[in-house]
């Protein structure tokens, strides 16, 4: 038998990033949960609820997908990873950061620097461990492109994320600290998290929809758009230039809006006609965030931009966009890297079961749909600083973060 | 039984777990020829760099392992081409 290609990478590698993923999820919806009162009036920028911010963007979003990482870039570009051993290290320097930064920015965001700074060898470890991956890569396409840019982007977020620290440790500024907390926020979600699902989105959609000869001719419209819009976002920040704000959430409204057709695009050449579950809330999470982009280029016409407004688009686009494409997609992952490890060498020998079989698809419906009805319940709950309803849909977050973790977790009893 | 149909028939047994549909009613299977002991199955699998593939090729390679007259099996992964409409 010959083997054309190796793309295994050794299981306990994404494992390990998911199960750390999954617990910090479920740790950042109970501390959110506790900080209701303080939410529900409109304030974000408590230590608590910065804590549990991070807990859930850098402990289960960036985690997950740097372990989801680890799997698809060996398949995505046809490239082993450069070194399993450094990646269990950075692994743990990475969860380290993480626990220690999240007690600092609770207990004593002052000393939040040193923490971050070990946050930050973690990431740097991942980046590196990236870079020396994708330049064994043979044949680079605009998959690379997408997700280059985003480790770009992920390395900018971290370097304004420690300079947020210095200003908290130093107790003063470097530069305007309100410049650099919305650029931190602008890389952070759009330029890394969304450049990432772009570019895995466009191996992953035609992967579990099966579909073929369509043209990738406007994935680099999606990416001139998106960047173009992304640079001039960030200029406007600099120069406090409010029609340079407009231009810029513009253009990255039409970058996502391509992105979007490209996909439904994509999906008219697909063979099976019948998209699994999960997917289908993949591509719910394109949906919202078509919306978002819109509504994001809408209010920023407006003389008066309201903060709270841009606060509830912001949590929108992290939930309804970014948490829900990771979560989609890991109901798809997981059993297919368990399968793997469990079954691959019995395939062919002895009855083995599908991937479908190995989790509760209708389990995943109904957690999704709990997930999707406490986000508009926390949208809601936004708009109107109802307390009641915040405990209410916050509630069901929590819920679901647990129901979540056991379902994926009862993959590994398969 | 015709040696090529035994080995088309222990195909069968080779599930794509995405889809629990077998690699010879997926219409993956270009070619099948026997040589000298050595059957060479030319294949293909349902989307490019497939993740499933050293799974898939493995058991293809368990599959025909018990054949009489077959001492090998070498098999290479050509680009897509999928055969009945998935549903």
């Amino acid at each position: 038998m010959t083997a054309n290609h190796t793309y295994e990478t050794n299981i306990r590698i994404p494992f390990s990033f998911i199960i750390f993923g999954l617990l910090a999820f479920f740790l950042s919806q109970i501390l959110l949960f506790l900080s209701t009162r303080q939410l529900s009036t409109g304030e974000m920028r408590l230590p608590v609820v910065l804590s549990a911010v991070h807990l859930l963007v850098i402990g289960f979003a960036l985690m997950t997908a740097m372990g989801a990482m680890y799997q698809l870039v060996p398949v995505v570009f046809l490239t082993p990873i450069w070194n399993e051993s450094f990646a269990f290290i950075q692994m743990v320097v990475t969860s380290l950061g993480i626990l220690s930064f999240s007690i600092s920015l609770a207990f004593n965001i002052q000393m939040a620097i040193f923490s971050g700074l070990l946050l930050t060898c973690g990431i740097v470890m991942f980046l590196w461990q990236m870079f020396m991956t994708l330049k064994k890569q043979k044949k680079r396409t605009v998959i690379t492109l997408f997700v280059g840019t985003a480790l770009i982007c992920l390395l900018l977020t971290i370097g304004l994320g420690l300079t947020l620290a210095y200003h908290f440790w130093s107790v003063r500024q470097l530069i305007d600290h309100d410049l650099i907390f919305k650029a931190h926020i602008l890389l952070g979600f759009s330029g890394w998290f969304t450049l990432l699902i772009f570019g895995f989105s466009y191996k992953m959609v035609p992967m579990f929809s099966l579909a073929h000869h369509f043209s990738m001719n406007t994935a680099r419209y999606v990416y001139i758009f998106y960047i173009s819009g992304l640079v001039l976002t960030f200029i406007s920040f600099i120069t406090a230039n409010d029609r340079l704000l407009s231009a810029g959430l513009q253009l990255m409204a039409v970058g996502y809006g391509l992105f979007a057709y490209h996909m439904f695009a994509i999906l008219k050449k697909r063979m099976k006609k019948k998209l699994d579950k999960p997917f289908l809330f993949a591509l719910l999470a394109i949906v919202f965030g078509v919306i978002l982009h819109i509504a994001a280029a809408g209010f920023s016409f407006e003389s008066e931009i309201h903060s709270r407004i841009f606060s509830i688009i912001i949590y929108c686009y992290l939930f309804g966009w970014i948490v829900l494409s990771i979560i989609s997609y890991l109901y798809k992952i997981v059993p297919f890297l368990w399968w793997t490890h469990r079954y691959s060498k019995k395939i062919g020998k002895e009855a083995v079961p599908t991937l479908k079989q190995m989790i509760n698809e209708k389990w995943i419906v109904m957690e999704c749909c709990l997930f999707v009805a406490s986000l508009i319940g926390m949208i809601a709950a936004l708009a109107s600083s109802s307390t009641g309803l915040f405990y209410l849909a916050q509630g069901g977050m929590v819920l679901f973060s647990g129901l979540f973790a056991c379902t994926i977790g009862s993959v590994l009893l398969k | 039984m015709e040696i090529k149909a035994k080995i088309l028939e222990k195909l069968q047994n080779v599930l794509d777990p995405e889809l629990g549909i077998n690699v010879v009613d997926l219409g993956l299977i270009y070619k099948i020829e026997v040589k000298d002991g050595t059957a060479f199955i030319l294949m293909t699998l349902t989307t490019p760099g497939c993740p499933l593939h050293d799974s898939i090729a493995g058991g293809v390679k368990r599959a025909l392992r018990d054949i009489e007259g077959i001492q090998d099996v070498k098999s290479k992964s050509l680009g897509i081409r999928l055969g009945p409409l998935i549903e």
